[in-house]
């Protein structure tokens, strides 16, 4: 069976087309939520969140269709990216190194919620009705995920801590994976469970990249990052 | 072929497994020589084997190599192996003066082995979801090579190079799923539809909205890997800051494998949307690369900064070449993939001979290179002359075939650019080159010989030596092997 006619049944009005986007929606919150503070710990907060809602979404999608290997991936995403990483982040990197408050900001608050608004609305306008069928409920999610995209790499832009890029990047993976999810519910186990394994590996060592520039610059804020400009 | 094929990626990993016994440079540098030979021994075997135009399948489409494959293997695994010579001089010779700590030696053979096996490994599957994993895992090994150190000035060269090759990569995993979501439509199983061969088979059936999007959105994140610009800004940082033998790796052997993605994604668009769409867009990004790539080889500054932005020319001229397409196109870009990689592989080499005894990236520190040192003086000149593309070495006969295919099948006005820019490079790089190599001693002491031990240095020696006799060779006379293995190639993606 198709990729595609896996997911064709999953209209909009069934119940876990609700349920899909009602956890769509949150995560675009969660990623405003992100993106209207500046506080680090808040930051892992609200990804965590964000991470805990996405594996709900992937369970919702794994009942629809009874694939053990989405399980799988649901209960990986709540524990490794809903708790794990905010967890692992928060315990070497903020409370080791006592950081309260992200100073390192290019625009106001307010100014990058209102950038983060017009991207959004961006992402509806981009993606065209119809590009995957119409009634389905990737119809609705794939502007959200699209707008989760926009909004991390948003967050890695007007942020210039590095703690800041960090979050950013894991916010844009979980819209890439709500995007996945929602249009060819998942790809072959095996590349899912690589995608994943390159993901903690790639923040365990952003993590102790984060922690060595910690210890050798007062803030490792981007505008610190400037030895190598040519 | 399917036991070879596994061989190939595990033996690279040995000096990592050699490290759990030692943390000194000599023992662990002995095993990276031989695992190095050994790889790419077996990847020649492998090559030859498919070279004919054969293929090797296995476990339901990931594993597979044809003679594209085989050709990334054998051009990569050569780097691989010259670089693994290189790394047992200058790792030694660095911790000979306690630059490296026992655990960095110990992380710097780590993570070289986790990065050949990766790149090699990418090559030898047919499923474009696991070359994603496998091309983010060798970025993710490389970036510990570039933040080894642990200065900040390395730190920072890795950070960004771990920020952006990430977000990059992430967006050539959405064009994955671009692609994945254009092969629904087409009959075969969800494995099926991210197996290259099994779409390359259907490509007139894929959905071609999405598929225009894949390919865009592949080869931005694929791009940014391959240092195209405008997401080149990474490059020039990571291949300053590292350890040199892995700035060798970097970029003789990392952009090709983010070119090889390319390569493949590109095939599957002809059939659906001819073959106009994606030369037009890699047309862009190469002459994108090749001008920024100018501009900062005139700009000079920090000689291995020069190399590096010399490599976002090449890959920029690859691209090009990509673009213009046809049998003469894309011999030229496969042909310039195998010589760039080891002129590369030698000019980045020798920079680790000038760290090691200048103690300076700067272009106007070092002087007199031909009289301090005259091996690594010759050996630089040389390969400069070489990679900036002078006659006779391979890279002057691969860009004048991509010359030639812009003739027959492109604007003269493009070619005529492309030349323009070819000799701005040419008199950039070779003026900084000779300016280093020749005159008189150096102003300033240098640091004593970079090799203390005659091993160490007849190590050192051998990869620059055993890549110029391969450059001239290749410039003078393409093997009948080479040759077939080429046109099979492109055969297998036409």
């Amino acid at each position: 069976m198709s990729a595609l006619a896996v997911v064709e049944s999953l209209s909009a009005s069934s119940p876990e087309g609700v349920l899909l986007d009602l956890a769509a929606v949150t995560m675009l919150l969660c990623a405003f939520a992100c993106l209207g503070s500046k506080l680090f710990d808040r930051y892992v907060i609200y990804y965590g969140a964000q991470s805990i809602v996405l594996s709900f979404g992937a369970a919702v999608v794994a009942i629809h269709q009874h694939d053990a290997g989405l399980w799988v991936l649901a209960g990986l995403t709540f524990a490794i990216k809903g708790i794990g990483i905010p967890y692992g982040t928060r315990h070497f990197l903020i409370d080791r190194f006592a950081l309260k408050r992200d100073v390192s900001l290019s625009t106001g608050l307010s100014s990058s919620l209102i950038f983060g608004a017009f991207l959004t609305a961006f992402a509806f306008l981009a993606i065209r009705a119809g590009t995957v069928g119409n009634a389905l409920v990737a119809e609705a999610v794939l502007p959200i995920s699209t707008a989760v995209i926009l909004l991390g790499a948003l967050c890695m832009v007007v942020r210039r801590h590095t703690i800041a890029q960090l979050i950013g990047w894991l916010i844009i993976e979980n819209g890439v994976f709500l995007g996945a999810i929602a249009t060819v519910s998942t790809f072959p186990f095996i590349v899912e469970a690589g995608v994943f394994l390159d993901l903690v590996a790639a923040v365990l060592i952003m993590i102790a990249f984060v922690s060595g520039l910690a210890r050798q610059l007062a803030e490792a804020s981007a505008p610190e990052l400037r030895q190598l400009t040519e | 072929m399917r036991i070879l094929a596994l061989i190939v990626v595990l033996l690279p990993l040995l000096p990592a497994l050699a490290t759990a016994l030692s943390a000194r440079a000599r023992p662990l540098g002995t095993v990276s020589v031989v695992s190095g030979l050994a790889t790419l021994a077996v990847a020649i075997v492998l090559t030859v084997h498919v070279g004919g135009g054969r293929r090797v399948h296995g476990l339901s489409g990931f594993l597979y190599l044809d003679p594209l494959s085989g050709f990334f293997l054998a051009t990569i695994a050569l780097v691989v192996a010259l670089a693994s010579v290189g790394s047992a001089a200058y790792v030694r010779a660095e911790e000979d003066r306690g630059e490296l700590s026992p655990l960095q030696v110990r992380l710097y053979f780590i993570f070289f082995a986790i990065f050949a096996s990766m790149m090699l490994a990418s090559f030898e599957t047919g499923s474009l979801g696991l070359l994603w994993v496998l091309i983010e895992a060798s970025t993710l090994a490389s970036c510990v090579l570039v933040g080894l150190e642990g200065k900040p000035r390395s730190l920072e060269a890795a950070w960004k190079y771990i920020i952006i090759s990430s977000f990059g990569v992430t967006i050539a995993l959405v064009g994955t799923l671009f692609l994945y979501l254009a092969a629904s439509q087409i009959p075969g199983s969800p494995t099926e539809h991210l197996t290259w061969s099994y779409l390359f088979a259907h490509a007139a059936g894929l959905h071609a909205e999405s598929l225009r999007l894949a390919f865009l959105l592949a080869l931005i994140g694929y791009g940014t890997k391959v240092g195209l610009a405008p997401m080149h800004t990474w490059l020039p940082d990571a291949h300053s800051e590292a350890p040199s033998p892995a700035s060798a790796m970097l970029s003789a052997a990392l952009l090709n494998t983010g070119m090889y993605a390319i390569i493949r994604f590109q095939a599957l668009t002809h059939a659906e949307l001819g073959t106009h769409y994606a030369a037009r867009i890699l047309l862009i990004f190469g002459f994108a690369s090749v001008i920024i790539g100018a501009l900062f080889i005139v700009l000079r500054g920090n000689y291995k900064r020069l190399f590096a932005y010399s490599s976002v020319e090449h890959m920029g001229i690859i691209s090009i070449a990509l673009g213009f397409g046809g049998v003469l196109g894309l011999y030229g870009a496969l042909l310039h993939t195998l010589t760039h990689a080891i002129g590369k592989a030698v000019l980045f080499l020798t920079s680790g001979d000038l760290v090691l005894r200048y103690r300076t990236r700067l272009i106007d520190d070092v002087r007199g290179v031909l009289k301090v040192t005259p091996l690594t003086g010759a050996v630089l000149l040389l390969a400069a002359l070489a990679v900036a593309g002078s006659p006779p070495f391979g890279l002057f006969l691969s860009e004048f075939t991509i010359v030639r295919a812009g003739l027959a099948r492109s604007s003269v006005v493009l070619v005529a650019a492309l030349l323009v820019l070819l000799a701005i490079v040419f008199v950039a790089l070779v003026g900084a080159v000779a300016q280093m190599v020749l005159g008189g001693f150096p102003d300033r002491p240098t640091d004593g010989p970079a090799y203390r031990e005659p091993s160490a240095r007849v190590l050192a020696g051998t990869p620059l030596v055993a890549g110029m006799v391969l450059l001239l060779l290749l410039g003078l006379w393409i093997p009948g092997g080479l040759d077939r293995l080429i046109m099979h190639s492109i055969h297998a993606i036409s």
